[in-house]
């Protein structure tokens, strides 16, 4: 809490001026030129000084949350850009832009300023080829080590296969073969108890956990290293999924060929990613959006995030319980009837493609009624069945003795590791950009935002039951909002061109709450109508990021239980 | 007659072929009832061998008010006058019996009732699809498991992880040598049958260690630790509950401890409530329950498997027959824990009043180890497993306590009001 | 331990209450709702070979091969690289491309899932619903007016 306040007076004494006016002064000489952007000033420094300029707005400014890091290729340079945010006001943003030369791609890493730019370093730098001086680890995150070339930069040859000499790159195995021997010595570069620094001490054990393993929710890996039952270190080895999603979302046109992919992202809870693309587009080529149409997106993300909350809690309780829990199956069945209502109205089951630029594609199924009513019975259910799983898990002795206290994260360092959505709720920061940021009709209905201050694997729990319960809240305001609305003004669309082209290098980054976290979407246009840089930030990668304070010195089991409560979906995290 | 003679002495051929040679080529089916047949017969067997054998033994002291299995076959059979050759195929007769028996109620409880049972839980159906009412999946199941490909890791420690899954199933079955299941089925009845039955379960431990140490899997290695510690947490207050009931019944044979809780406990009208030891002490059944399902290892106590956690402990590199054998022996094992706390707790094979006395003995035994198995479906879906560190500290400085209390308590009651 | 014995309470009544969730589904064929996306249904007829679905396809799906007059002489799609998207039926200005309530295909290689404007063209309607009408309402907001019956047989 003593961190907040200098915060606010900061905040308090800045008032009165321009808020970029601010920003200009405390960077003084350092930044080089202004390279603004549709959502929020931009600040281009020199590649040496990013620290130096981080910690100034970090300290000085109260930018605590950075949110993405964008890496990309010009014709002349190569530049990185650092968006930052404040956890208390996420619609305060600033980006730094950091250019570097063709021939020596070579920037100040960030990440002694935010943890969290270790792992989007790393990303920009397997995705895109620059080099962060400093970092402590600059190794490729999504492609495996192997991989030659950098597939987001321009000279890329995908045609080019890839060829995999084991004489050139070991054996992957290896490094378990060696167990606790030099095996935990090759990545002990990145453990901070040094507990296995040495390696002739053999009490510890690397054991991989994963990528096929029943708790890792997908192919997730995590390198383990045990003494006894107790991890000692863990890192995330992600990857196993990646589908190029930025590059294929860069070949699409943004009037159509976009959207439908940005279902296959956090394919659990889809429809927050869908608007996360169009809120991105609509900025950057001012759209706007009905009203109607903005009720009905309200509505039918909310059911989204009940998808995904029905999901994690239900496979958390499965990480907790065992097998073969019934809440599960339960939770599943509530899953099913929601999907039964968006299936009505979106046609798909899971990959809805609900969103169109400017707009939804359907109305409400005719008969309205029969739908609304269908609706309301599900929401008439809900308290029900939500009271068994508070029966079921969060009122159980054995799953409270499993979950409180386990898997902690204090809410500085989830604030350092750039965790949001429910994570971050659950150690106290009271963050939703559906509040904070309003986008949709979420300013004018009457919900609540649900934080917990236990920081456990039990608090996130609780959080997400909770958002249950609000986003009940929201659908039952919304859908007696579209019941009285006007027959005339029943406007699904406002009138979007058929292509869309953007102005020539206009750069926006604009994101919304999914249900694991921030999902934020940059795009830069090239006055084309597809994107010249189109960059995703996921939730879940940034949540991920954050196992390792979490379960170091935990067993094995509070591992699993905080993998589970973290409720990561590897196709958001890897893209 | 004479086939019946050549029968059993073909038989007993057979069976003594097979316990002296190599029991472990033979092919699945035949190994698992053979095997099982022969080491049943080792003790049930010896036990009665030496019954017949040696007049000095304190076996043959006390005869019960139901003959053994044994003797009730050779009588049946008219192998009476074959001295110890009689006895013998007798016992093996027997042994082979009842080993088929549980082993054709865990092919039903395993593939089938399992899947039932989770699925009314779940709201779900479950097997329907393969003969009436799923039925037949046990037959599928057995042919799929069957015709696996036996997969063998790299760096087994061989004659250790061939042996772990065999010593699973029997030393199971080899415990439901001494335990009276009601109309007269009782392989033996030593003295000391109650200690035998606890000694023939927990050889299941070393088992599980070599099946964990030898697979060369980090997985089975920590289920294999897991298994040793819960084990060794949760024996001890089992035997020390039992002991209470040791204390009120002054003997460890098992038809005794039956027979002392036939007598009514309170007799209202009507109803008679027996003096069955759940009813006259209920906290040590509690206390039984629990160390029973930890011992056996089911939720909440699965930890030395724990899916999500070390994926399936002990049994990771087990495939095709020798998963069918673990599978089959954590089955039994919770059919013996079932048919422990029938006979320590629930009055073996009696009826809970005496009007339903007309259904025989073993029909109510099977029922009472049923409702145990019931049980532990019932937890699966419904208790969340705990973990580790939080198991071994339930054990000792829990149940322990709690299980030496129970026996002072009782040990008290029963020395001054008894 | 009140918490452990709710929870056994709240499965046992679900047990006890014989009531399922599971669709049975190759016995009873589920209720699909009118606007679900399944397996397209083509009609040569209609098709004006104006190759709008080809263009919008985000992933290259549809493949139409025209003769030097621009005659059609072939449509394939492969359905099993669809992501069911319906873009292709929302551009056709003559609704010759339409995804009916269809979600039953099955093949034993990728390459069966090619299906040309034949295999297209004889596509069932799942429970011999023409989904066109329950989605015809909408239809107006996107490309006009359709050209009255349609008929894909
Ligand atoms: S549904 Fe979408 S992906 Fe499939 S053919 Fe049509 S446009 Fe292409
Ligand atoms: S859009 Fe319609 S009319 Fe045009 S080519 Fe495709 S199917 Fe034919």
């Amino acid at each position: 809490m003593s961190l907040e306040d200098p915060e606010k007076e900061q905040q308090g004494a800045l008032e009165g001026r321009s808020r970029e006016d601010e920003l200009a002064d405390l960077l003084g000489e350092r930044a080089l030129s202004r390279d603004d952007h549709k959502n929020a000033p931009a600040f281009v420094i020199r590649p040496d000084e990013v620290q130096d300029v981080l910690f100034d707005l970090r300290d000085q400014a109260g930018y605590d949350f950075l949110s993405c890091v964008t890496a990309q290729e010009y014709e002349d340079r190569y530049e990185s850009i650092y968006h930052l945010k404040r956890y208390d006001n996420p619609m305060d943003e600033v980006s730094v832009v950091v250019p570097t030369s063709k021939q020596n791609p070579v920037s100040q890493t960030a990440e002694p300023v935010y943890k969290t730019a270790d792992w989007h370093e790393r990303e920009a730098y397997d995705l895109v080829g620059i080099d962060y001086e400093g970092h402590p680890d600059l190794r490729r995150i999504l492609l495996p080590e192997t991989w030659q070339g950098h597939p987001l930069s321009l000279d890329y040859d995908q045609d080019r296969p890839q060829i995999v000499t084991l004489r050139e790159h070991a054996n992957p195995l290896e490094e378990d073969q060696r167990a606790s021997g030099t095996g935990a010595n090759a990545h002990s570069n990145t453990v901070e108890s040094g507990a296995v620094d040495d390696a002739a001490d053999s009490d510890t054990m690397y054991l991989n956990i994963g990528p096929h393993h029943p708790a890792t929710h997908g192919v997730l890996h995590l390198k383990t290293i045990l003494d006894g039952e107790q991890v000692v270190d863990v890192e995330p080895d992600i990857g196993y999924l990646h589908r190029c999603e930025e590059q294929m979302a860069q070949q699409g046109t943004y009037r159509y060929q976009i959207i439908p992919y940005s279902d296959r992202w956090d394919y659990t809870a889809n429809m927050p990613n869908e608007w996360a693309v169009a809120r991105a587009i609509e900025d950057l080529a001012d759209l706007e959006v009905p009203e109607y149409a903005q009720v009905l997106r309200t509505m039918a993300t909310e059911f989204g995030r009940m998808l995904g909350h029905f999901l994690a809690v239900g496979t958390f309780a499965l990480d907790v319980y065992g097998d073969f829990t019934a809440i599960f199956m339960y939770a599943i069945r509530d899953r099913e009837k929601v999907q039964n209502i968006l299936e009505d109205l979106t046609g798909q089951r899971m990959m809805f493609y609900y969103f169109r630029l400017g707009g939804v594609v359907w109305d409400l199924p005719e008969p309205r009624e029969e739908w609304f009513e269908k609706v309301r019975d599900f929401l008439d259910e809900l308290p029900s069945a939500l009271e068994e799983y508070h029966d079921l898990i969060s009122q159980n002795e054995i799953l409270q003795l499993r979950t409180v206290g386990k898997g902690m994260l204090p809410k500085e360092t989830a604030k350092q590791y750039g965790a949001t959505g429910p994570v971050a709720r659950a150690s106290g920061i009271d963050m939703d950009l559906r509040r904070d940021d309003p986008y949709g009709y979420y300013d004018e209905l009457d919900w609540d935002v649900a934080v917990e201050d236990g920081c456990d694997n039990y608090s996130r729990l609780l959080v997400r039951l909770r958002e249950v319960e609000e986003s009940a809240k929201i659908i039952r305001q919304c859908i007696d909002l579209l019941e009285d609305w006007p027959e005339e003004e029943r406007t699904i669309q406002s009138n979007v061109p058929r292509t869309i082209r953007p102005d020539d290098d206009t750069e926006t980054y604009k994101a919304v709450e999914a249900a694991k976290g921030e999902m934020g979407v940059y795009i830069r246009s090239d006055g084309t109508d597809t994107p010249a840089r189109f960059k995703i930030r996921a939730g879940c990668f940034n949540n991920l990021h954050t196992l390792a304070p979490m379960s170091n010195g935990e067993y094995i089991p509070d591992l699993v239980a905080a993998l589970g409560s973290l409720d990561i979906v590897l196709g958001s995290v890897d893209r | 007659m004479s086939g019946v003679d050549l029968a059993s002495v073909l038989l007993q051929q057979n069976g003594s072929g097979n316990a002296t040679g190599n029991a472990t080529n033979a092919t699945a089916g035949n190994a698992t009832n053979a095997t099982a047949g022969n080491a049943t017969n080792a003790t049930a067997g010896n036990a009665t061998n030496a019954t017949a054998g040696n007049a000095t033994n304190a076996t043959a002291a006390g005869p019960t008010s139901e003959t053994p299995l044994p003797d009730l076959i050779s009588g049946l059979l008219g192998l009476d006058g074959f001295g110890i050759w009689g006895d013998a195929v007798a016992a093996l007769l027997g042994a082979f019996l009842i080993a088929n028996v549980m082993l054709t109620m865990t092919a039903v409880a395993g593939p089938w009732a399992k899947r039932k049972i989770t699925a009314a839980f779940t709201d779900r159906i479950a097997v329907n699809r393969i003969g009436p009412f799923g039925l037949l999946i046990i037959v599928a199941d057995a042919v799929r498991l069957l015709s696996k490909e036996l997969i063998v890791p790299e760096g087994a420690d061989r004659p250790a992880w061939d042996l772990a899954p065999i010593i699973l199933p029997f030393s199971a079955l080899l415990g439901f040598a001494v335990i009276p299941m009601g109309s007269g089925i009782q392989l033996a009845d030593p003295e000391t049958g109650l200690v035998f039955a606890f000694a023939a379960a927990s050889i299941a431990s070393l088992g599980l260690v070599m099946a964990g140490y030898a697979s060369n899997n980090k997985y089975s290695m920590l289920g294999g630790l897991r298994s040793i510690a819960q084990n060794l947490a949760y024996e001890i207050p089992l035997v020390v509950t039992a002991a209470s009931v040791v204390i009120f019944t002054g003997t460890l044979r098992m038809s005794e401890i039956v027979a002392v809780q036939s007598q009514p406990l309170i007799e209202a009208g009507a109803l008679t409530i027996p003096s069955w030891f759940a009813f006259v002490n209920p906290f040590a059944f509690v206390l039984f329950l629990v160390a029973n399902m930890a011992e056996i290892g089911r939720n909440p106590f699965d930890i030395p498997e724990a899916p999500t956690e070390i994926v399936a402990g002990y049994q990771t590199e087990y495939s095709s027959v020798y998963f069918v054998l673990f599978y089959l022996g954590e089955f039994i094992h919770i059919f013996l824990g079932g048919a422990l706390m029938a006979v320590l707790f629930l009055g073996g094979a009696a009826p809970p009043v005496p009007a339903l006395g007309f259904i025989p003995g073993f029909v109510w035994f099977v029922i009472k180890i049923w409702a145990f198995f019931l049980f532990t479906q019932w937890c699966r879906s419904a208790v969340p497993r705990v973990r580790i560190d939080q198991l071994i500290e339930i054990g000792w400085k829990g149940m322990l306590e709690l299980a030496f209390a129970n026996l002072v308590l009782t040990a008290i009651i029963v020395g001054v009001i008894i | 331990m009140i918490g452990i014995l709710k929870g056994m309470a709240t499965t046992l009544k679900h047990a006890l209450d014989g009531e399922t969730f599971t669709v049975e589904y190759p016995d009873v064929a589920p209720e699909v709702s009118p606007r679900f996306r399944g397996v397209h249904k083509f009609s040569q007829e209609r098709c004006i070979w104006c190759r709008q679905c080809e263009n919008v396809c985000p992933n290259d799906t549809i493949q139409i091969v025209t003769d030097s007059s621009r005659n059609g002489e072939q449509y394939n799609l492969h359905i099993g690289q669809c992501i069911y998207c319906r873009l292709c039926e929302e551009v056709c200005p003559v609704d010759a491309i339409l995804l009916t309530q269809n979600f039953e295909f099955t093949a034993d290689t990728k390459d069966e899932f090619v299906y040309n404007k034949e295999q297209l063209k004889n596509v069932p309607w799942y429970k011999d619903i023409d989904p066109l009408n329950s989605r015809n309402p909408d239809r107006g907001a996107w490309i006009g007016e359709g050209e009255g019956e349609v008929d894909y047989q």
